[in-house]
């Protein structure tokens, strides 16, 4: 199969911090095992308006310019040698990060931590945000015809909500709580609920977050207030845990998607003895936690890298309606807009959850 | 007196216990000879272990959250005889050699029905504030949460299945198994019998850390693959990084944090391998600071430790069956009526000691 002739593929490209264009570059050539992708429906990321505002995350830092975007699906659109499991024309959701497959981390099936892992839009890696992407015919899984490439655009973030679901080891019944209502708070609500939670409380600073979140995925929801300034945040937390408690009960499992230091210490003090904290939210580099009761209470602390084993699970879960993410989805860009949409998720207007860029 | 007599107490028998008082204020002192009640039995104790706990509840009147409020006896790592059984008592006989599990749970609350009764948020744990501890020459307790040990098994290696009992709870909670590495920080008492358990069940390279050279060189000799100094003046992450060398580059796939002091936590979490454990043994300051990103961004799990379950039975095997050599580690005795002598030896490093125990 020859590529698409004349075809334009316009992506959308960060030069340096503050400065996103959209660029014509070509269409890349294919090698074996991988399949050309027409992109047709990504989300933005908050580490995507991370880069574009601050050229960089940790010890990722932008050296030269990157196209953005890696949570997308589309349509193979040409298929390289040596690929079976894809032919022109299949609707597909791509997982962004493709792993080496040989070393120890990928072969015990942490393929997530595998250290020569190419992560679209992680530097020097270019991202999906274009017409025309390529990419290994194994992280391409196929869709059925009643999942729309809207919805399948969400599994990406869906899959911090999978692996954090397991990581907790969320049981049938067990009582969640989860402290952000962003997508990605939200999306670790959905993937408690599928996994079977009996009760997910979920909690945020902002009332109309909090609004949606009655609606989706949560039993009972928690406004938090900020501390007040001069309180140390330990003592906060702890009065702020023990006024959650007149409402709630401790939970088997409790997911912080903020990166506070207050929420990631009142994540061990909501959690029942021998419970599990996750945390999903990336915050300062050193925090100080309640070690008297991480020990005296074996909590557990588990953070998480991305994901791993969960695009497969995420087909199946939106082929079975087990979760509906398409409520998340609430504005839609055009690709050459590119640009009024990360403005748009920057300003956090209009209530918007999750805003995508089509084409 | 051998070690199969035992003395049945009459009305004149006294009875003795080390009593805390309050911080800095420990003494021998008479106490009253306990009947057992239904369900229990009366130990006459043979030998007790000092543990860093006992050590700090007597100089800093507190352990973890548990500060002592009312004077109390110490010691919670005990052997003895069977002297007296309680009503209703079949599992033992008078004269029976048993190893005393210190922490008495209810056994029907969710966590206790779910076998994690460690976890009873009513537990009556022998010594931690507010109840007395074993450090007598004469206890009760319930038949159940007594063990019997076979009679190769001497009352100072009944003692120490307490301490082995977390070194075991501890290798099983961090979920390290044969063929795998481990890293220990610490070289105590604690650190030194994990390193034990460690050799015994083929848990390898194990690295072990510790500020003494001398100690480190007692785990040498207990067969440590790679011992590391840590100079308190080195920053954390350069410490870290030493380590990891020691194991090729990467970490150890299990840590164990016996010292409970923050930098060596520090320490501990940084030498870790991606998607490793990182469990806290150790027991020090209530709030820590972490390298958070660190550990969640590598999934380095961090577990904490609170004591130990279901552990006497496989910790009587092991101790039984002779793989285990940790009799050494007793390097100090001394009769109950010197206790307070015990108690200084234990406390000050310059002796040497690991474990002292008090004999009865």
């Amino acid at each position: 199969m020859s590529p698409p002739q004349g075809e334009m593929n316009q992506c959308v490209v960060l030069r340096q911090k503050n400065d996103i264009v959209l660029e014509n570059r070509p269409i890349p050539q294919l090698a074996h095992g991988e399949v050309l992708i027409n992109v047709k429906a990504t989300g933005i990321c908050g580490s995507d308006i991370h880069y574009w505002l601050h050229g960089g995350i940790g010890d990722f830092q932008l050296k030269a310019p990157m196209v953005l975007g890696h949570e997308s699906a589309g349509i193979v659109a040409e298929v390289g040698p040596g690929v079976k499991n894809l032919k022109v024309g299949d609707r597909v959701a791509l997982e962004p990060g493709v792993a080496c497959r040989m070393c120890e981390q990928c072969k015990t099936g942490r393929y997530n931590l595998c250290p020569e892992m190419s992560f679209a839009a992680t530097p020097p890696i270019d991202g999906t945000l274009c017409n025309y992407y390529k990419h290994a015919a194994d992280f391409c899984f196929k869709l059925p015809d009643h999942v729309s490439l809207e919805e399948a655009a969400l599994i990406e973030p869906l899959s911090v909500g999978i692996h954090s679901a397991r990581r907790a080891n969320i049981k049938s019944g067990d009582r969640v709580f989860i402290f952000g209502a962003g997508p990605v708070g939200l999306l670790c609500a959905a993937a408690a609920k599928a996994a079977g939670a009996g009760h997910v409380t979920i909690a945020d600073l902002v009332p109309s977050r909090l609004e949606f979140a009655k609606n989706y995925c949560t039993d009972s929801q928690i406004l938090l207030q900020r501390s007040q300034s001069g309180e140390p945040n330990m003592e906060f937390s702890r009065r702020m845990a023990k006024e959650i408690l007149k409402t709630e009960e401790l939970a088997d499992a409790v997911i912080d998607c903020t990166g506070a230091e207050t929420c990631v210490q009142m994540s061990v003090l909501l959690s029942k003895n021998g419970g599990s904290v996750v945390l999903v939210g990336m915050g300062g580099s050193v925090q100080s936690l309640p070690i008297s009761e991480i020990s005296s209470r074996e909590v557990d602390i588990k953070g998480i890298f991305r994901y791993c084993n969960t695009y497969a699970t995420g087909v199946k879960m939106l082929a079975s309606g087990s979760i509906d993410v398409k409520p998340l989805i609430t504005h839609t860009y055009q690709l050459q807009d590119a640009v009024e949409a990360f403005k748009h998720v920057k300003e956090g207007r209009d209530g918007a959850i999750k805003v995508q860029i089509v084409a | 007196m051998s070690a199969q007599q035992y003395q049945i107490p009459d009305e004149n028998t006294k009875n003795y216990g080390v009593l805390l008082n309050k911080k800095d204020d420990l003494q021998v002192v008479e106490i009253p000879m306990p009947t057992p009640a239904a369900g229990e039995v009366q130990v006459q104790v043979k030998a007790t272990g000092i543990c860093g706990s006992d050590i700090h509840l007597w100089k800093y009147g507190e352990i973890g959250i548990f500060p002592v409020t009312q004077p109390q006896l110490l010691g919670h790592e005990s052997a003895g005889i069977v002297t007296a059984l309680g009503e209703g008592v079949t599992t033992l006989r008078v004269g029976d050699r048993v190893a005393i599990e210190a922490g008495i749970p209810c056994s029907k609350c969710a966590q206790c029905m779910a076998g994690r009764y460690h976890l009873c948020p009513v537990v009556v744990f022998k010594s931690t504030p507010p109840y007395d501890g074993l450090l007598a020459k004469y206890c009760t307790h319930p038949a159940r949460w007594l063990h019997k040990i076979p009679d190769n098994v001497s009352f100072e290696q009944g003692a120490l299945l307490e301490p082995l009992s977390v070194a075991i709870s501890a290798i099983e909670r961090s979920g390290a198994t044969f063929g795998r590495s481990l890293l220990i920080t610490g070289a105590g008492p604690i650190g030194l019998i994990v390193l034990a358990v460690a050799k015994a069940t083929g848990i390898s390279p194990v690295v072990i850390t510790d500020v003494q050279p001398s100690r480190l060189q007692y785990a040498k000799e207990m067969g440590a693959d790679y011992i590391y100094q840590v100079d308190p003046k080195k920053p954390d992450y350069e410490a870290a990084k030493e380590i990891r060398d020691l194991v090729g580059g990467e970490g150890t796939e299990y840590t164990l944090e016996c010292t409970g002091i923050e930098s060596s936590f520090r320490t501990a979490i940084m030498a870790t391998r991606d998607a490793g454990v990182c469990c806290l043994v150790g027991v020090g300051k209530n709030d820590q600071s972490l390298p958070v990103n660190n550990f969640a961004m590598r999934e380095v799990d961090i577990k904490g430790l609170f004591r130990y379950h279901h552990t006497y039975p496989r910790a009587i095997a092991l101790m039984a069956s002779g793989k285990l050599n940790i009799d050494h580690l007793i390097t100090h005795k001394y009769d109950i009526m010197d206790a307070l002598k015990a108690f200084n030896t234990a406390a000050d490093y310059s002796t040497g000691a690991i474990k002292v125990q008090i004999t009865n």
